[in-house]
């Protein structure tokens, strides 16, 4: 089938009713969470997971993925009219557009942001449509070595580009993987580390260990912090840039999909890192860099691309190899496996429909999202105006319904409470949960690929340098783990993310 | 000298070094196996151990870094986000989601210090009869809605 074949096929999924109207419901919400500041996609995402479990699959990966791409969309607005990143995404956005809000002209920096992120999504579901099937045939040659080294690079990457310490971040990651690991031995059917307690014998339920770390740890951490903001006033007028805009803006833009593409796909990426990356860039070609945080519109429409390429990229290693590089990823890794779908190579030729679909989706729902956005804007941003006390009650209460429909059990709501306070005891002391959510998802296949290997190896850990993918897999993650020991760069990896 | 050490790290420290501690617990009775055909307690207390050394190289480490204080903690906020949470819990079962919902939204207001009384009851009315509706009548999930006598 060629290219062709399957995005006529992608398309005809998406465009079902159902489906356009799951991909609606997962924009609005995307949108509205990425307006909001103090509730992040990954936390929304979990707090939604069990409601997307009586969905046929492709309807609830367009929904899901729809919330990950809205809110890097909703981000923007807030960042250019009130200078609040809604998303750490958007922090880029804020300097530039805000500055361009300021002297009056927020209508086209909301367009260009607009114009930007459609872009972006349309060139990003293009190379997933072209990148999907070579990397998925690469990806069959994988045997349990192969798989041990990509996880483990994976990881090793996805902590490297993360924020913060990462000594801190490879101990989360190593809980999360000891913590995936709780419940029944696939091979001896012996319970491990259950103590004795019935509903954990099956491992500890994927959304309230989320949504407590993140959504619970999240809101206690944030009432310390006031979350309300003043708005700026007045009507926005005249949306449309002017030619000269369009003509500064549209080089900018692709190459802030370019840097978004490519850092999306990389394990680590995502859509936090590219507009960082892109903002730098941009500075650098540009014949007046000392305008830049004035209000310059190559400062809105490069970082916006980048976000939104960076964050439609990153399914690729997740859809063709099972790979998820980062914790929302990983959450999306988790959805398609309670539906019974295990992403990997194969993924593409067993459920073509689902695979294409949600491709299609992708690029459907970025026009949507233009559509919604700039004639509602001033609705979003009213929504700003809803102060944080009535808000934080109802995140609570929409955890405490999420967890409990993730089982129907009341047991799931005190573990989603445990790892509520877990996660603002981690807060507190200035670890960041989030790559304990990728070793939890991937601790399982972890230990079955590289109990697997040494099985096959006759016990010598040798045969993950010997094969040549996996030798070049940990290469890899030795190179980024040398970039972490030696000062020099990483002194300049902090100041690429201070950036 | 008691005070010239990194707190937050050495709180971070301690709890890998308990955590580490109860796993190796956990998986004293779990058959080790060999490298080329692992048990069931192989990998856990592999990691286990490199959690172990990771809690006491980042313990020592946070001895002799520079001081930083333990960051503000407010008791009465953690408790009462949490006692919401167990209120749904223990309110479910048997008192409904109606009876669950306005526990919950009442005990997590309390934890705010600047909630107006006639807009939050208000607010917690319209929010509990919209979860309701959502999520019983429109997602069908079977969650009990009134009190079971």
């Amino acid at each position: 089938m060629g290219l062709i074949d399957n995005l006529a096929l992608g398309f005809s999924t998406a465009l079902s009713l159902q489906n356009l109207f799951f991909c609606f419901i997962g924009v609005v919400i995307g949108t509205l969470v990425g307006v909001l500041p103090g509730i992040s996609p990954l936390n929304t995402t979990a707090m939604l997971l069990p409601f997307t479990f009586g969905l046929p699959a492709a309807s609830a990966m367009i929904m899901l993925a729809g919330i990950f791409y809205g809110a890097q969309y909703g981000g923007s607005t807030t960042a250019i009219l009130v200078n609040v990143p809604g998303e750490t995404s958007a922090v880029m956005t804020c300097l530039d557009g805000y500055q361009m809000a300021r002297q009056g002209r927020a209508g086209p920096a909301l367009a260009i942001a607009a114009v930007a992120s459609f872009f972006a999504g349309t060139v990003a579901t293009v190379v997933i449509a072209l990148l999907s099937a070579p990397l998925a045939d690469l990806a069959m040659k994988f045997t349990a070595p192969e798989y041990f080294s990509l996880l483990v690079m994976g990881l090793i990457a996805a902590v490297v580009l993360a924020h913060g310490s990462p000594f801190y971040a490879i101990a989360m990651m190593l809980m999360g993987v000891l913590i995936g690991l709780v419940g029944i031995d696939v091979n001896s059917g012996v319970p491990r580390l259950t103590f004795g307690i019935p509903d954990i014998a099956d491992g500890m339920d994927f959304v309230p260990v989320v949504v407590g770390l993140f959504g619970i740890g999240e809101v206690i951490a944030n009432l310390g912090t006031s979350q309300d903001h003043s708005i700026l006033s007045g009507k926005i007028k005249n949306l449309m840039p002017t030619w000269p805009d369009l003509k500064a803006a549209f080089p900018a833009m692709l190459r802030g999909t370019c840097i978004g593409t490519i850092l999306g796909i990389l394990p680590g990426g995502g859509a936090a890192l590219p507009p960082f990356a892109a903002y730098a860039l941009e500075k650098k070609v540009s014949r007046h860099p000392e305008r830049f945080g004035t209000g310059v519109i190559e400062g809105v429409a490069s970082p916006e691309s980048a976000n939104n390429a960076g964050a439609q990229t990153s399914f690729i290693p997740l859809l063709t190899m099972g790979i998820p590089t980062n914790p929302l990823m990983a959450l999306i890794l988790g959805a398609l496996m309670i539906q019974g779908i295990q992403p990997g190579p194969s993924m593409i030729k067993d459920q073509p429909t689902l695979y294409w679909g949600v491709v299609a989706s992708m690029w459907i729902g970025n026009l949507m999202l233009v559509v919604i956005n700039l004639p509602l804007v001033g609705v979003w941003v009213s929504l700003l105006r809803i102060p944080y006390r009535l808000l934080f009650p109802a995140i609570i209460l929409f955890c405490c319904i999420g967890a409990y429909a993730s089982a129907n059990s009341v047991f799931n709501v005190w573990l989603m409470l445990g790892w509520g306070a877990l996660g603002y005891f981690l807060i507190k002391v200035g670890v960041q949960p989030a790559p304990m959510v990728l070793g939890f998802v991937l601790g399982p296949m972890l230990e079955e690929n590289f109990r697997r290997a040494m099985l096959l190896s006759g016990g010598d850990p040798l045969v993950f340098v010997q094969r040549p993918i996996s030798a070049v897999l940990l290469g890899v993650a030795v190179i980024l783990i040398a970039t972490m020991i030696f000062p020099a760069i990483r002194r300049k990896r902090e100041e690429a993310l201070k950036e | 000298m008691a005070s010239r050490v990194d707190r937050p790290a050495i709180a971070f420290a301690a709890f890998l070094i308990l955590l580490a501690l109860i796993a190796l617990f956990g998986t004293r009775t779990l058959a080790n196996g060999s490298a080329a055909n692992m048990g069931p307690g192989y990998v856990p207390r592999a990691l286990a151990w490199i959690i172990l050394a990771f809690g006491l190289a980042i313990g020592t480490a946070g001895l002799r870094a520079s001081h930083r204080a333990l960051p503000h903690f407010d008791l009465r906020q953690f408790v009462m986000v949490l006692l919401s949470l167990a209120v749904f819990a223990l309110l479910l079962p048997k008192g409904g989601l109606v009876l669950a919902s306005l526990g919950t939204l009442a005990c997590s207001t309390c934890a705010l210090s600047d909630f107006k009384w006639r807009e939050s009851l208000l607010f917690a009315l319209v929010l509990t009869t919209l979860t309701v509706l959502l999520f019983v009548n429109g997602l069908g999930l079977p969650l009990p809605v009134w009190p079971q006598w």
